[in-house]
Order: structure tokens, then C-alpha cells, then sequence
């Protein structure tokens, strides 16, 4: 089965710095440009529902990669592969930069 | 603020959390049992209660085998945070309940707190802070004395006495509890623990020495984290409303009349930022339930705040009978 990618938004849209929340099939994604590196998770926490594009950037500090940490309640997860010390993990998706466009591949 | 329009945006939002009983009631369907207990709070507040017992009853069938809740009520693992909201929603329901099966319930959640205190004073929880897990049982403990419930009462007290000391121990020099993994800002918890674990101490017992002095610097704290617009913790709506409910029932009990115009602020942020229905979690956000359901309860709160009887808000948190 051909892989389906779907485009978010330009990436100049989306700055060194910056993040944008969009909406691809009703599901709300968070978007961040980490240094130059794009990462996509899935915008609510599966602890509270928390809004992850709310949340505050962890560099990575001994960890694996940078995280996103919930505004909510603190629970911290790896923007690479969505893994946390917590009990759940949060759902991410792999970015593609194409042509000027920020293209995210759904499972 | 004008009580009147507080009483019909009370009515319009109960309205509102009635129609959306299907997300939120165990008689319907299997549920989110964090969201059940916000649900069961609502309904003590609005005083509501025995037209629920039905509601209150269906939780007592999900408790396992050990005495607690899990997070969602089809699951049989026990954890804490979850399970001391429960507890507390049952104790104060059956208040007015008065039903035999809950006030089995309560001792058998008893029982479980007591089983699960770590050694320090602490109790833990995969899903929140310890200073935050801990302020939940000590929060039933504290109504479970103010009730006079006499279930291995040497024991509730000696395990309630221990988890308020780790909590008194934790609290920073500037007067905020921190958790640099779950609450780095320490404005939720610091809430959380002033009005849910410490100043019931104060009308119940009186028994740790300091209590007084550590919940008048926590609320001094949080005067000076409320920003200019009056919320706090960068707009976020929980815990701008965890802030308004605490300073609430503190300064009351403290008698502290500098929480007035923090209050006040706080509530006109939290009513600026409605949504035509309910509340989401920052502003611009869409509505939740669980947020819906603080949103109604502090508004029921500050109902009770404009009475200045004292007693009248510390029965909403359940430390008067």
C-alpha cells in the first residue's frame, strides 16, 4: 500500500521557534520547529486531555530528544517517538519536508 | 459581581452539565472515573445529591477489590489520586445518602489509604505529583474526621497526622510547594495543597503547629503569581480556577481580607473567558466537561464565599458537617 502524505502547511509557516496546531482528518496535531527539526504529536494528552501546543518545550537534558511537556500537569514526552516516563504515551507522526511544504503521514 | 447574574449563569450551566450526562454518569456506561468524581462534586454543590443516589451507588460498585478506583472504572488497578476523589465524593454524599453500602465503601477506602502510605507520610501515584497525591488522602482523612467517622480512627489519625507533616516539610522557602516534574510552576499545586490538605487543620483540630503560617505564606504566594489580567499560570483556565476556589475557603478560614481583590479578579477572568457553553482549557478552546465542572463548582463556591459566614464555605469542602 502506497505511503499517504498529507500536507500541513508551508514550512515557512513554521519558523525556527515557532509551532502551529492543525487539524488533518479531526484529529488536532501540534506542530514544532525545534532547531530546524519539525516534530508532529497529537495535541491532547492522553493523561487529562491537556493541549500539548500549550505545553512547554524540554530540550533534551540527558534525554533522548527534546520533549513537549503538558501545561497541565507536567507529563513530559519525547517528540521523536512520543515515549514518556509516565503510564501512557502519546501518539506522533512522522514529518516529511518537500517542495517548501511540511507533509505529516497519518498511520 | 452581582449575585443575581452569577444564580442564572449557575442555572444555564447546570442545564448545560444535566444534558451531557451520558459522558459523565456510571448508570449510563463505563467511565472515566476522574471525570465521574468532578461530575459527583457538582451535584453536592448545586445540593442535588438525592436525586443522583442512583449515581453515588454505581461508584461504590466499581471500587475494587482493595478498597480503591482505578482511573477508569472497567479497569481493577488501584491508584491513589483517583481514588481518594472518590472516596471523598462518597463520605460527603452519603451525608445525605445515608446509604449502608456507601458507608461500607468509605471504611473499605479507608482501609486502603491506610494500606498504602509509604513510610515517609507520602502516597504515590504513577499519574500525579507525590505532593499532589498526597494531599488527597489527607483531603478525606480530613472529612472523614470532620464527619466523625469512627473507623480505625487511631489509625487515620496517626497516618493523616504523617502525610500533613510531609507536606508542611516540602514547602519552599518562598512559601510554594514545586514539583520539577509535574508542576515546575508551582501554582496548581500550591493550591491544591492549601485549601485540599492544610487548613482543615485549622477548623478540625488544630493539631500541627505551623499550619496557620505555612497556608498565609502559600496564599501570599499565589497573590503574587496571579498576573495583571487576573488569571494565572499563563492563562490557563484550571488552574486559574484551582487559585480562585482555594483563596476562597483560606481566606475565609485565615480571615484574610487581601484575598478579596485576587478573588474577584480571578472570577472575571474565569467569566470573561466562558464559552457560550461550559468552559475548555485555555481560552479560545473548545468546551470540556471536566473543565465545565470546575467552572460550575467554583462559581457554586463563590456563592457560598459571599455568605460571610465562614461555616458556609468550608461545607463545600466538606470540613463542617
Amino acid at each position: 500500500m502506497p505511503e499517504t502524505w498529507l500536507e500541513t502547511c508551508p514550512l515557512r509557516e513554521l519558523p525556527v521557534g515557532s509551532r502551529k496546531l492543525i487539524k488533518l482528518n479531526g484529529i488536532e496535531i501540534a506542530l514544532f520547529n525545534i532547531d530546524g527539526t519539525i516534530y508532529a504529536i497529537k495535541n491532547r494528552c492522553p493523561h487529562r486531555s491537556g493541549p500539548l501546543i500549550r505545553g512547554f518545550i524540554d530540550p533534551a537534558g540527558g534525554m533522548k530528544c527534546p520533549g513537549i511537556k503538558c501545561p497541565m500537569h507536567g507529563w513530559r514526552f519525547d517528540l521523536r517517538d512520543g515515549s514518556s516516563e509516565r503510564p501512557v504515551q502519546a501518539t506522533v507522526y512522522p514529518i516529511k519536508i518537500e517542495d517548501g511544504g511540511v507533509y505529516l503521514r497519518l498511520p | 459581581m452581582e449575585i443575581e447574574g452569577i444564580d442564572q449563569l449557575i442555572t444555564n450551566e447546570y442545564r448545560f452539565f444535566l444534558q451531557e450526562k451520558r459522558s459523565w454518569s456510571l448508570t449510563v456506561e463505563s467511565q472515566d472515573l476522574e471525570l465521574v468524581a468532578h461530575a459527583l462534586r457538582v451535584l453536592l454543590h448545586a445540593r442535588t445529591t438525592p436525586d443522583f443516589a442512583a449515581d453515588y451507588l454505581a461508584l461504590v460498585d466499581c471500587q475494587n477489590a482493595d478498597g480503591g478506583w482505578s482511573p477508569y472504572s472497567a479497569d481493577q488497578e488501584s491508584t491513589v489520586w483517583v481514588s481518594a476523589f472518590c472516596g471523598l465524593m462518597l463520605i460527603r454524599g452519603n451525608r445525605l445518602l445515608h446509604h449502608e453500602r456507601i458507608t461500607k465503601s468509605v471504611q473499605r477506602a479507608i482501609d486502603y489509604f491506610l494500606d498504602t502510605q509509604k513510610g515517609d507520610g507520602r502516597w504515590t501515584d504513577p499519574r500525579w505529583a507525590d505532593l499532589d497525591t498526597t494531599s488527597h488522602p489527607v483531603s478525606f482523612f480530613n472529612v472523614v474526621m470532620a464527619l466523625n467517622e469512627s473507623h480505625r480512627h487511631a489509625d487515620v489519625l496517626r497516618c493523616w497526622e504523617h502525610g500533613a507533616r510531609f507536606i508542611v516539610d516540602h514547602q519552599g522557602q518562598d512559601g510554594g510547594w514545586y514539583d520539577d516534574d509535574f508542576h515546575p510552576s508551582g501554582i496548581e499545586i500550591t493550591a491544591h495543597l492549601i485549601q485540599d490538605a492544610l487548613v482543615a487543620d485549622l477548623v478540625i483540630d488544630n493539631r500541627i503547629k505551623g499550619i496557620h503560617e505555612s497556608c498565609a505564606r502559600g496564599a501570599a504566594k499565589l497573590y503574587e503569581w496571579q498576573a495583571q489580567d487576573g488569571s494565572w499560570d499563563g492563562e490557563n483556565v484550571d488552574h486559574t480556577m484551582d487559585c480562585t476556589r482555594s483563596l476562597m475557603v483560606v481566606a475565609r478560614i485565615l480571615n484574610d481580607t487581601r484575598a478579596e481583590d485576587v478573588i474577584m479578579r480571578g472570577l472575571r477572568w474565569i467569566l470573561i473567558h466562558k464559552n457560550p457553553q461550559g468552559w475548555g482549557d485555555f481560552p479560545g478552546m473548545e468546551t470540556n466537561l471536566e473543565r465545565t465542572c470546575d467552572g460550575l463548582d467554583t462559581l457554586l463556591k463563590y456563592k457560598a464565599y459571599q455568605n460571610h459566614d465562614s461555616r458556609e464555605v468550608m461545607k463545600l469542602w466538606g470540613y463542617v458537617s
